[in-house]
């Protein structure tokens, strides 16, 4: 039985991690939440994040997360025509097609990755990624603090954006009646584009910072994929506070795992979890997400 | 319950529905119903829209589970058992908008209900008797054809028959006759009649009154979900209290004095009234506001308008009545942007729309008031308002909002609350106040008295009236045919698609053939 | 709309024998004949092809004619190599009897999640699929019961290739043979109902759960066999190659590019897919890129795929000439 330091220091790490978590599933839930899209590609669009961020790095010497918005806007602009050229021209074909979709923009985009950047691990190098921080007899890396505090920050800006401003209402009510928000002249297709870059944003935007507490490859995004679809499911569907809540349990809930099975079986711990979730409780932890 | 004597004379009851309750998150969608089919028994159900009747035969059918209380069928409970074992056990159902398998055929339809049964029948045996239920439902023509091919009439027959295809003791009809013209209705009362040698029981819910009349025995009423009146069907029908609910209003409207011509008028909501209201200039040479010419519009297969000519002007108050599945709604969702048209045209102030999304309609200043409201239930009320205004400038805006709340109460004080934790009445008034935020020129409003109790509509119609004295145009798509005669200038009354008579409302009133088009209210 | 007609007046008609019904046996009678003339290469390429295919029928019955969209697949193919290894090695049982056996691990996998994986409709069932197959993946990783990372070696020697393509032979034969019962039978007519409308097929009488499950289970035992035949071939399995993606993405592939729910479908597809991957041989990258390029396409703008396109063609013109 691992000591106590050991435990803490692990569940620790897995809260702030959890934080993060939660920052790359905001996107996918509110894809899902307003436009009905299960988008397969949302582990590459977060592995695309931490591309960018490591090239940003590299030729800028900016760093990362001090240009975290600026990977998220990037992001956001690219994911734009995608949203408009393949998944806008399928609305009313049922959900298989766009899903399907997004499948083979998630194969295209991995090979893409390897092509472009080769098979090489990477990770985003900046002074505080491999620096520990004290706090008394337990030890975090930097990194999952900030990770941590910029993840909430967002995420509470996501929530703000969403349930304070015009926007957010247009958002709200398309996702709940699309044909009544067109009958008050709400432009729902425009709606929803927008709420795709905005996924996109956020999971690259995570994808930033994962990269930089973790390395990466091309094929990374597969995991993150199924780990962030856990945290929605947990959360419920477009529940934004309830997919916070759920990132920081699975990444609590993972270390866990890790420190009692090994290190390995991490991720296998996330899916077992997210197995469980989806055949017991699929409208999540706070069963207010929709179905 | 249980009585040690048995039951010398009566025989187990065919079904048996012991209070139930059904409860769709606050809404109490059924309210303490219960009644009982005796064997031989063709029972009605009736009452208004929105009153229960379809969560009704959910719950008997099995596609609903009863939050309380108990159906007993042939003396078993089969509350808890689900829409395929009761299926099985002979309860067979049909769907008020047939769902047939589309990509399957006519017979295939009837086979895939056999084969569930007897999945080992011989072919030959199976497709005889298939055969033998299509001719009976009139359909052995049609035996090779894909469903998805059959109008909407037709695959009515072809829920019968695969219903039958289970050879079901019971049978649950829901709103068969819909849509009917006269003729079909005999045949469809004729197939009835026939079918008591079949089954053991029928329960049929239905608006059309011919059928009930002359097939049911026995009649229950439903309002709000709950049970308003049992018993003989001539003595239900012929109660005044029944009547009453069922026709909207009292049917003599002399005793109260119709809304329209109330002057009492408190000023602030007066000056509200105009502020939400846009008026248009009134040159005799200006297009009219809303144009249809030979519009058609239906939902794949289905062509429900077939030809319909519509001008709206300014300032106009105009009725559409219609049975059911006369096109009521298609026009308006035609109207409102919701569908296209695959013909004819469609202009506002002489501008083409016919091809303009929904959002853009309604930015030219149609508003509208859905069927079934649709208030956002993840917005606050307040909200549900602002969304309306979308695009305003936030003085403006809070502006409105005041005149809105000056109007209705109700929706101030509940104003951060969800827009559907309040009664449907008060939903109702939020819907007409989101129409209004958006200062339309002209406000759709399409069946706003559904489900609603008569004291609510009066309210409602109060504040319509207002609106029209305030020089708003409105077109009111209404079941209640007093009240929307009492409001409106001009009426035309649907049928199968089309505007079949058009009039004043003092000329149509009068018209015997309202009566005779408007099916299912009148005797 | 004249197409739709006559397939389902086809499938209504009393069956009388038709001479096309020779025609698979027959086809199947040639493949075999030729297996003693063929190139090694060509053995390998018919190998690859058989084994496509019929993991493809068997994902076309589950997805097509089922209306269970699965991203699963590689969990029942690596199950199926992993249980024949076990059986080889550790009880030593004879190719005829370990190969069904690994199919029907296979399907007590599915039997086992299939009361979970139900409850969920539509996209929760794919994605649960998905996860299905990565947990599977990481635990065989991780589990060093089963070899862990470097995977496990085969005790007996693997039968020839020639010996191989024939029991790909004989395994896509009893496919067809399975997929022929279930599409035309009225299996299938039960099957059709569920996948249009689960609520109508149940007031109807007709249980969704175990239509479902039948179909599930079937659908995996095939896959299973697939795996076991792979790993056979392969004499050592390692969890990357047998429950990675790519087994998933190909056969998804193939039956989108193909045709669902279309017999054809299936071969038509992985003859492409496999021409594809030999024409880019030397590019595994672009040549998994291209294939998702072609996948957007077909599905935005053939939705019924290669053989639905000829289909309506041939439709087209029979109509002109009437």
């Amino acid at each position: 039985m691992p000591n106590l330091e050991v435990v803490a220091n692990s569940l620790l790490s897995g809260f702030l991690l959890g934080g993060v978590l939660a920052l790359t599933a905001l996107g996918l839930s509110i894809a899902l939440g307003v436009m009905r899209l299960v988008n397969l590609a949302h582990g590459e669009l977060l592995v695309g994040g931490a591309y960018l961020g490591y090239y940003l790095l590299r030729y800028t010497g900016i760093d990362p997360i001090a240009g975290l918005l600026l990977v998220g806007m990037a992001m956001a602009v690219l994911a734009l025509p995608f949203q408009r050229l393949l998944i806008a021209p399928l609305v009313g074909k049922g959900m298989e097609a766009p899903m399907i979709t997004m499948f083979g923009v998630s194969v295209i985009l991995q090979n893409l990755y390897l092509l472009a950047f080769s098979a090489d691990t990477r990770a985003i190098d900046t002074p505080y990624a491999a620096s520990a921080v004290h706090l008394g007899p337990i030890t975090v890396p930097e990194i999952y603090l900030i990770g941590f505090a910029v993840s909430v920050l967002l995420v509470v800006g996501v929530h703000l954006l969403v349930s304070r401003t015009a926007f957010g209402r247009e958002l709200r009510a398309s996702s709940y009646d699309a044909d009544a928000a067109a009958a008050m002249g709400v432009d729902v297709k425009r709606v929803h584009a927008l709420t795709f870059a905005l996924g996109a944003a956020c999971a690259a935007m995570g994808g930033v910072l994962l990269g930089t507490a973790f390395s990466f490859t091309p094929g990374s995004g597969g995991t993150y994929l199924l780990i962030s679809f856990a945290v929605v499911v947990l959360g419920g569907i477009g529940n934004i506070f309830g997919t916070l809540v759920a990132g920081i349990a699975l990444g609590l809930l993972q270390s866990l795992g890790a420190v009692v099975f090994g290190d390995g079986y991490r991720d296998l711990v996330g899916l077992v979890l997210f197995l469980l979730a989806l055949a017991l409780r699929p409208q999540g932890i706070t069963g207010s997400g929709a179905r | 319950m249980s009585d040690m004597r048995l039951p010398i004379v009566e025989a187990t009851p065919l079904l048996r529905a012991n209070g139930l309750v059904k409860r769709f998150g606050g809404v109490v969608a059924t309210d303490k119903v219960s009644l009982t089919v005796a064997r031989g028994e063709v029972l009605g159900i009736i009452g208004p829209n929105g009153a229960g009747k379809s969560t009704l035969i959910g719950l008997l059918g099995g596609a609903l589970t009863p939050s309380e209380g108990t159906v007993e069928f042939d003396g078993v409970d089969v509350s808890g058992w689900q829409a395929a074992e009761r299926a099985r056990r002979g309860i067979g159902r049909t769907y008020q908008i047939p769902r047939p398998f589309l990509d399957m055929t006519v017979r295939e339809n009837l086979l895939a209900a056999r084969f569930s049964l007897h999945p080992f029948d011989p072919r030959a045996r199976a497709h005889e008797a298939c055969d033998r239920i299509l001719e009976r439902t009139g359909l052995a023509d049609a035996a090779h054809l894909s469903a998805r091919a059959l109008p909407l009439l037709r695959r009515k027959r072809l829920e019968v028959a695969r219903a039958l295809a289970l050879n079901p003791k019971l049978l649950l009809l829901d709103e068969v006759g819909a849509g009917l013209v006269d003729a079909e209705v005999s045949e469809l009362i004729e197939l009835i009649q026939s079918l008591r040698r079949d089954v053991e029981g029928i329960v049929i819910i239905e608006h059309v009154l011919r059928v009930v009349r002359e097939c049911c025995e026995r009649l229950v009423v439903l309002n709000f979900g709950r049970t308003l009146a049992q018993g003989l069907t001539a003595d239900v029908l012929a109660s005044d209290e029944v009547a009453a609910v069922y026709l909207g209003t009292a049917q003599d409207r002399s005793k109260s004095p119709p809304a329209a011509d109330k002057s009492t008028v408190a000023a602030p909501v007066a000056n509200a009234l105009s502020a939400l209201v846009t008026q248009s200039p009134t040159r005799a040479d200006t297009h009219p506001l809303l144009e249809l010419r030979d519009i058609h519009a239906g939902y794949g297969q289905a062509r429900v308008l077939n030809g319909v000519d519509l001008t709206v002007r300014a300032g106009q108050v105009i009725a559409i009545l219609g049975t059911n599945g006369a096109g009521k709604t298609t026009l308006a969702k035609v109207i409102s942007g919701a569908i296209r048209p695959t013909a004819g045209q469609m202009r506002v102030d002489g501008a083409d729309v016919t091809r303009s999304p929904a959002h853009e309609i309604a930015r030219l200043g149609l508003s509208q008031c859905m069927e079934g409201r649709r208030i956002f239930a993840t917005l606050s009320v307040e909200e549900n308002l602002l969304l309306a205004a979308r695009g305003i400038a936030a003085p403006e805006r809070a502006q409105r909002l005041d005149h809105v709340y000056a109007l209705f109460h109700d929706l101030k004080e509940r104003r951060s609350i969800s827009g559907t934790s309040m009664s449907g009445g008060q939903q109702q008034m939020l819907a007409i106040g989101r129409a209004l935020m958006s200062r339309p020129r002209l406000v759709l409003f399409d069946e706003i008295s559904l489900g609603l109790a008569p004291v609510v509509m009066d309210r409602l119609y109060d504040a319509l009236a207002e609106l029209r004295r305030a020089g708003l145009t409105m077109l009111i798509v209404e079941q209640d045919v007093e009240r929307a005669l009492a409001l409106a200038d001009e009426v035309h009354v649907m049928e199968h698609g089309r505007i079949a008579l058009s009039g004043t409302a003092r000329a149509i009133r009068d018209d015997p053939r309202l009566r005779h088009l408007y099916i299912g209210t009148a005797d | 709309m004249s197409v739709t007609l006559k397939q389902t007046a086809l499938q209504s008609a009393a069956p009388q024998w038709q001479a096309r019904w020779l025609a698979l046996p027959l086809a199947f009678a040639v493949l075999a004949g030729l297996a003693p003339m063929l190139s090694d290469y060509a053995l390998e390429i018919g190998f690859r092809i058989l084994l496509l295919v019929t993991l493809a029928e068997a994902w076309n019955l589950l997805a097509g004619y089922g209306g269970l969209v699965s991203l699963g697949t590689a969990a029942f193919f690596g199950i199926g190599a992993y249980a024949l290894t076990g059986l080889v090695n550790k009880l030593g049982a004879p190719l005829a009897v370990a190969l069904p056996l690994a199919g029907v691990c296979s399907a007590l996998l599915a039997l086992a999640v299939s009361r979970a994986v139900f409850r969920l409709r539509g996209l929760y069932f794919t994605v649960g699929t998905l996860a299905l197959a990565e947990a599977t993946r990481l635990f065989m990783i991780n589990y060093n019961g089963f070899g862990g990372a470097t995977g496990l070696f085969l005790s007996q020697d693997p039968p020839g290739l020639r010996a191989l393509y024939l029991i790909a032979l004989g395994l896509l034969a009893f496919t067809t043979a399975v997929m022929t019962v279930a599409t035309r039978s009225r299996f299938s007519i039960l099957l059709r109902a569920v996948r249009d409308d689960e609520d109508a097929a149940a007031q109807i009488g007709v249980r969704p759960f175990r239509i479902k499950l039948i179909v599930f289970v079937l659908a995996s035992f095939l896959m299973g066999v697939a795996g076991a035949l792979q790993g056979l071939k392969l004499g050592a399995i390692e969890p990357y190659g047998m429950f990675g993606i790519q087994w998933t993405v190909n056969v998804l592939s193939i039956v989108i590019i193909g045709g669902q729910g279309l017999r054809a479908g299936p071969l038509v597809g992985a003859i492409f897919v496999v021409g594809l991957s030999e024409l880019l041989a030397d590019y595994p990258a672009v040549h998994l890129a291209l294939t998702g390029v072609i996948l957007i396409i077909v599905i935005r703008f053939a939705p019924q795929g290669l053989v639905g396109l000829v289909q309506a063609w041939l439709a087209v013109k029979a109509q002109e000439a009437s």
